[in-house]
């Protein structure tokens, strides 16, 4: 039957706070999800207040000065800081977004922050993402072609073909979208979630690409593909400004013209 | 079910279905405000009418089918035990066809 | 050391690192059949090659000016301010043709010309004819160029199974008695476990370190940890005090804005509204060689025609720009000056500061990749078993500054060119002589003190100081005081590493370890980059010496190498700059001034 109990370590309990010690004026308490593998504790929910007049504007900012400043063994991942390396999505005021381009003042009153939904949590806010990696390379997500280009030349492509994978190769794999689609999180080992079929339209839709049909056919599968049912939280959350739902409105649109 | 090649006709026959059930509704519900509450009689008498019957048929017909293949998405979705879940499909389906046939008949046991 | 469980590989070739050089050569090697490990400390496509932006530099003449590969070397060189070694530079600059072109056949969706070409765009420094016009020469995916290629390459090396190991971090090289790599130790983030892998070649393709300052448009995680690892393995590093301050990083945040943006026309103006540039480059302007255009700009703030109410930095236009350009060519930075400073490029000015942005400097090698080291008289005695590519090495093909679009080149030129050589050196499938336990023991202590540390300073109050003196005293403009302080400062401030205390006791995923080891690595760069840089006395490329302000190729035209030992001691060294070229397809450039 549908999983009515929660699994073991779901129930989250308070953790410790953080007050602030200095007179600082513009302060912000961020309360982030804290779990570890080591113990058999819950997870816990701590409470970091800090002084904004000496924070950056962004949340990934202010978990660099917890880390640095309060508490080290906070555990997150990030690297670029400028929204292209896609290692910070979390879930921050309700909505999964990449941390460095999720400014603080955006959210009023306390932030709230917890790893991406549905994901196993390997500790912290860092997800396990090796499956989502793996359903990436089922689509085989690489240029095909049958006739190769003349030595030593490009393929050609006109600006117009072209534009057809525009806001489609620029998805940083950063799985937002996927962790917030409610199917994905049912279905997860069997849907491919809206980042990856973003990635299997990127191959479709580019021009070069001359193995088109077998994309399809390998998509044409109740679970894969049609798990999605235009719920759209995959492109409301995209903290990159893509439309993975109208990607795979475009592969479905696709599969009815082969039938 | 999950048998490959079936999901876009799956996946089209619904919305198919849904499309068609836009005008069927659209018509049973006026027919049920203009005539259907005048009474057992009016009512038999409406049903007796080929137009009425063929269009009540259509209606049944559609509304079991999407309901089950909307129903099987559900249980797809939700029901992850794969034993529990083949048997729910399959109890789904004959329950549509069992209580469509049986709707079908009343209404040409009606008619006839 | 039982504490820790050992897990060992054996493979042909271990490249460390997963960026565009680490995947380019380990496609290269799997393609070729060598059995490749690629081990990164983060998942491929969130390596910093990915915030690349304006494009890749190859003379494919697809915007019909007869372009051609001497005039990018003669660009290169001139770049280099003579210290890149030419030689090398031949060899990048007529690879780059066919690399780029491997790029496109690969799938990298590049931006395209009217005829369908892949589309190019003016860069600084970058000319035709030897100087006289700016030339087309930057290969461009809009201006996520480094996405473009890094996500292409690794869906290229997905599909031919290369074994990836991600989250993990490498530790220390294997070094056999002989001064022979014979692979990496490195720890599982995931699980806490040791794995030992042997390679036949080690290749490093670590990235630079741009964290040891305080602004950098460097990742978190850029801080050359395989530089670390060399200089433990006690081998050199090379030319380290050049370090390029990128013109126009954002003021405040520190992220990047591609000079592809003054390619397509932007500008710079001081607080009167003067495109200075004009005065400081006549015929390059605002494209002129990064080096030029940072000390111009810190001119221009120094003597108080600097922009904002602190008068601390400049302005960079885009307005004039037609909005559909600037959304065709520059998505990307449009969305990040409105992130990061609330600006609307169609309207008003981006606020820029040059920032640190590339290492020329980094681990010797000579262009197969093979990491080199002098031994007496021989002055390129290549290392048995190690490589090193990309921002890591330093071939040298950059030499005292490198020009905008020759980084991606880098790693996929010498990504390229270590792959080929492995596939000739390395016999498949050869057996694993066997290593002495102490080898691994004396990493594991090393770990194993950094992992128990508890003194009471924290990693993030060490890193601070480091990086604020390496920003000080290591910045566009220096002098012989500055540096004396500097490299005081950062000896006193390596000291504070005993003393560094860790919260995270754990295996999984402790990132406060992981952060420590980091700064380890970071700390011993910083030692390395301050002391070859007080020892310049010239100023060339990026490093402008006050004290000094003309090139000097009598005394100085050499790169430094300097070693460092287990007690933070250095020793000083140099080699010479290869003048020569590699084939008579072209002379050798000799050194003149350099004018924009």
């Amino acid at each position: 039957m549908a999983e009515f109990a929660l699994p073991k370590h779901s129930k989250i309990v308070k953790g410790i706070d953080y007050p602030i010690n200095s007179q600082a004026k513009n302060t912000k308490k961020i309360n982030v999800y804290r779990w570890s593998p080591d113990d058999d504790e819950n997870p816990r929910i701590d409470s970091y207040t800090i002084d904004l007049d000496h924070c950056g504007p962004m949340v990934l900012d202010a978990l660099i000065k917890i880390k640095q400043e309060i508490d080290s063994s906070l555990t997150f991942r990030r690297s670029c800081r400028e929204g292209i390396c896609g290692s910070c999505s979390m879930n921050i005021d309700g909505t999964n977004t990449l941390a460095c381009l999720k400014s603080i003042d955006e959210v009023k009153g306390d932030i709230n922050i917890y790893p991406l939904p549905h994901m196993e949590v390997i500790k912290d806010l860092v997800p396990d993402l090796s499956k989502a990696y793996e359903q990436l390379t089922s689509v085989k997500p690489w240029l095909q072609s049958k006739s190769d280009p003349e030595k030593g030349k490009s393929r050609k492509q006109s600006p117009k073909e072209r534009e057809k994978i525009d806001g489609l190769w620029e998805c940083v794999l950063c799985f937002s979208c996927s962790t917030s689609c409610p199917s994905y999180w049912w279905n997860g080992d069997k849907y491919l979630g809206p980042a990856v079929l973003l990635q299997a339209y990127r191959w479709i839709a580019d021009s070069r690409d001359e193995n088109t049909e077998q994309r399809l056919e390998e998509l044409e599968d109740s679970f894969k593909l049609y798990r999605c049912h235009t719920i759209m939280n995959c492109t409301k959350t995209c903290p990159k400004g893509l439309n993975p739902a109208k990607a795979i409105g475009e592969i479905k649109k696709l599969q009815l013209e082969r039938r | 079910m999950q048998s490959k090649s079936h999901g876009v006709v799956h996946w089209k026959l619904q919305r198919i279905s849904a499309v068609a059930m836009i005008p069927l509704i659209i018509w049973f519900v006026s027919s049920l405000v203009f005539s259907l509450i005048n009474g057992y009689d009016q009512s038999i008498n409406w049903l007796q009418s080929p137009l009425n019957a063929t269009g009540m048929v259509l209606l049944f017909g559609t509304l079991y089918f999407h309901a089950a293949s909307g129903l099987q998405v559900v249980i797809e979705d939700y029901v992850h035990n794969e034993g529990l879940k083949i048997m729910s499909l399959i109890l789904i389906k004959l329950l549509s066809v069992l209580l469509g046939v049986l709707s079908i008949l009343c209404v040409l046991k009606i008619y006839l | 050391m039982s504490e820790y469980e050992i897990v060992d590989h054996e493979h042909d070739v271990v490249v460390v690192g997963a960026g565009g050089a680490g995947l380019r050569a380990t496609l290269g090697m799997v393609s070729g059949g060598l059995k490749t490990a690629c081990i990164t400390k983060v998942f491929p496509t969130r390596s910093h090659t990915v915030a690349a932006q304006g494009g890749i530099g190859a003379a494919l003449n697809n915007m019909g000016e007869n372009d051609s590969w001497q005039f990018h070397m003669y660009d290169t060189v001139k770049g280099s301010d003579w210290l890149g070694d030419q030689d090398a530079i031949e060899y990048m600059c007529k690879e780059a043709i066919p690399s780029v072109t491997e790029l496109e056949n690969f799938g990298v969706p590049f931006s395209r010309t009217e005829d369908g070409e892949v589309y190019q765009r003016p860069f600084g420094g970058h000319t035709l004819d030897y100087g006289k016009k700016m030339a087309r020469r930057a290969c461009a995916a809009a201006d996520r160029t480094g996405h473009a290629i890094l996500h292409t390459l690794y869906q290229q090396c997905l599909k031919y199974q290369a074994e990836f190991f991600v989250e993990y971090i490498a530790l220390d090289l294997l070094m056999d008695d002989n001064g022979k790599c014979v692979g990496v130790l490195a720890l599982c983030m995931d699980d806490g476990k040791i794995h030992r892998f042997r390679g036949h070649q080690t290749v490093l393709a670590t990235g630079g370190y741009g964290r040891v300052y305080f602004s950098c448009t460097s990742a978190h995680t850029c801080t050359g940890d395989g530089n670390a690892m060399v200089l433990r393995a006690g081998l050199p590093l090379q030319d380290m005090e050049f370090v390029q301050f990128h013109p126009t990083g954002v003021y405040g945040a520190g992220v990047l804005i591609t000079e592809g943006s003054r390619g397509e026309g932007g500008y710079l103006t001081n607080s009167e509204g003067e495109r200075f540039m004009e005065r400081y480059a006549p015929t390059a302007k605002d494209l002129a060689s990064r080096d030029v255009v940072s000390r111009s700009m810190t001119i221009e703030i120094n003597e108080g025609r600097g922009v904002g109410p602190n008068k601390d930095h400049i302005f960079m236009h885009l307005e004039h720009i037609d909005p559909a350009t600037l959304q065709m060519r520059l998505p990307g930075i449009s969305e990040t000056a409105k992130i990061f400073c609330g600006v609307d490029v169609t309207k008003e000015p981006i606020p820029v500061l040059p920032t640190v942005h590339y290492n020329m400097g980094g681990i010797p090698t000579n262009y197969h990749g093979e990491v080199v080291t002098r031994k007496g008289n021989d002055q390129d005695a290549v290392v048995s078993g190690l490589m090193a590519i990309g921002e890591a090495a330093c071939v040298s093909v950059h030499g005292a500054n490198r020009l905008g679009t020759n980084s991606l080149l880098d790693i996929v030129v010498f990504g390229r060119a270590a792959a080929q050589r492995a596939l000739k050196t390395v016999e498949k499938g050869s057996a694993h002589a066997p290593l002495p336990k102490r080898v691994t023991d004396k990493i594991l202590a090393r770990l194993d003190k950094v992992r128990h540390s508890n003194g009471d300073v924290s990693v993030g109050e060490v890193r601070n100081s480091m990086q604020n003196a390496m920003q000080k005293h290591a910045a566009v403009f220096r002098s012989n005081t500055s540096m004396k302080e500097g490299v005081e400062k950062v000896d006193t401030i390596s000291k504070g590493m005993d003393n560094i205390g860790i919260k995270d006791r754990s295996m999984i995923f402790n990132t406060d370890l992981v952060e420590a080891l980091e700064l380890e690595n970071l700390m011993q760069q910083a030692i390395i980059t301050m002391k070859s840089a007080d020892q310049r006395k010239e100023s060339r490329g990026a490093h402008s010496h006050e004290d000094y302000p003309e090139r000097d190729d009598k005394n100085w035209m050499k790169h430094t190498i300097m070693w460092l030992n287990d007690k933070n001691k250095t020793k000083l060294d140099y080699r010479d700059v290869h003048l020569n070229t590699l084939t008579n397809e072209v002379a050798s450039i000799p050194p003149a001034a350099r004018v924009y």
